[in-house]
């Protein structure tokens, strides 16, 4: 049995069942929310966007008028790594907006959106991963050579313990941070768009195989 | 307000084309609604940089084919290996054989890739072979090899149904 012997029949067998939809259903569906991976990306980095500038604000203020110099340098820092990574979610956002309003076609439309998800993850995994030497390493050192005395800070230089035994707590909390860090922030952005990246893929290999 | 009347009066029109995506590329009633919302969705948003240079079927054929095939369900489903639902009226004549042949057809359909989908359906709206790989983008000799494959994959599959119900 032949494709085309069927066509017409196949072609009827599609258009039926259905319910005809009147002016005021789709007016109403033109106001639904989007339930695409990447419209709900968007609404992520939105979302993102919009906790970015609120935690940006404080980091900046303190990073200026901090009494304590390694405060000020740390917040600093941590509110340029911020800025940076807005303006990337802006970007991605904009890309998100023109891929919406042009109609590519199939092959190029599959490419966009895993070119998009794909430097959102590699993004996101690199910001994370920054702010691991910024938050432990960055942190420790300033501490140390801050020349006013932070209570918690101080507390920490007095407890009782042997030099090696302080530099080994400290070793082992950075290693197990940043294994911790490095491993959940995988596991999370797989378990986000893994699924749905290798769907794409594979429809993009499908497509250009001959 | 005059944009959103005019698509929707348009979208009016070619809705069936809305139907024919869902229907292809879902089996389930609530899969299909959730699909058919989107690609109306998408077609809104994109309804701006429509510039009638193109036929709206055309048009609506690529958004619907792009959503249909970019939609994520996160739960897996075993593909439908045969509709039951609602068929239309078939000629008198070898009525019984043409509607079963029909249906082992459309249960063959249903189990091909979302790409396979894509070309099966534009070949059955009679696009050549030049528009479907100006849609998809891919070349029209892709195109073909590709439909050569999946007409002999259809048969295969429609007649091993087929025996199964003799």
């Amino acid at each position: 049995m032949e494709l085309d012997e069927l066509k017409s029949q196949l072609k009827e067998k599609l258009a039926t069942d259905h319910t005809g939809r009147s002016d005021a259903d789709i007016a109403f569906l033109l106001r639904a929310k989007t339930n695409s991976v990447i419209g709900k990306l968007k609404k992520s980095l939105r979302k993102e966007i919009f906790l970015g500038v609120l935690v940006l604000l404080p980091l900046g203020y303190i990073g200026i008028a901090s009494e304590y110099r390694s405060l000020r340098i740390y917040f600093s820092v941590t509110a340029v790594l911020c800025a940076a990574f807005l303006g990337l979610l802006i970007y991605l956002i904009k890309r998100i907006n023109r891929l919406s309003v042009d109609i590519l076609p199939v092959s190029r439309n599959l490419t966009e959106i895993v070119r998009i998800i794909e430097e959102f993850i590699r993004r996101y995994f690199q910001f994370t991963m920054a702010l691991v030497p910024v938050c432990l390493i960055f942190a420790f050192f300033l501490g140390y050579h801050e020349p006013k005395h932070i209570d918690g800070l101080d507390h920490f230089v007095q407890l009782q313990l042997d030099a090696r035994w302080k530099l080994w707590l400290v070793v082992i909390y950075l290693i197990g941070f940043t294994v911790l860090v490095y491993y959940f922030t995988k596991w999370y952005l797989r378990k986000l768009y893994g699924n749905y990246l290798a769907e794409l893929k594979e429809c993009m290999k499908e497509l250009t195989i001959e | 307000m005059g944009l959103e009347k005019e698509f929707i009066s348009l979208l009016n029109q070619h809705q069936r084309i809305v139907n024919k995506v869902c229907n292809l590329y879902m089996d389930r009633h609530a899969d299909r609604e959730d699909l058919f919302q989107e690609i109306i969705l998408q077609a809104w948003k994109a309804f701006p940089s429509f510039r009638g240079d193109a036929k709206f079927s055309t048009w609506l054929y690529r958004v619907a084919l792009n959503t249909a095939i970019t939609f994520f369900r996160k739960e897996k489903r075993k593909p439908a290996v045969f509709i039951t639902e609602t068929f239309p009226e078939m000629p008198a004549e070898n009525e019984d054989s043409l509607e079963e042949k029909v249906k082992a057809m459309y249960g063959a359909i249903s189990m091909l890739s979302k790409i396979d989908k894509a070309l099966v359906m534009l070949y059955l709206e009679d696009y050549s072979y030049n528009e479907i790989g100006e849609m998809m983008g891919i070349t029209a000799n892709n195109v073909a090899v590709k439909m050569n494959r999946i007409r002999l994959k259809l048969k295969e599959t429609t007649a091993q149904q087929l025996a199964i119900n003799d």
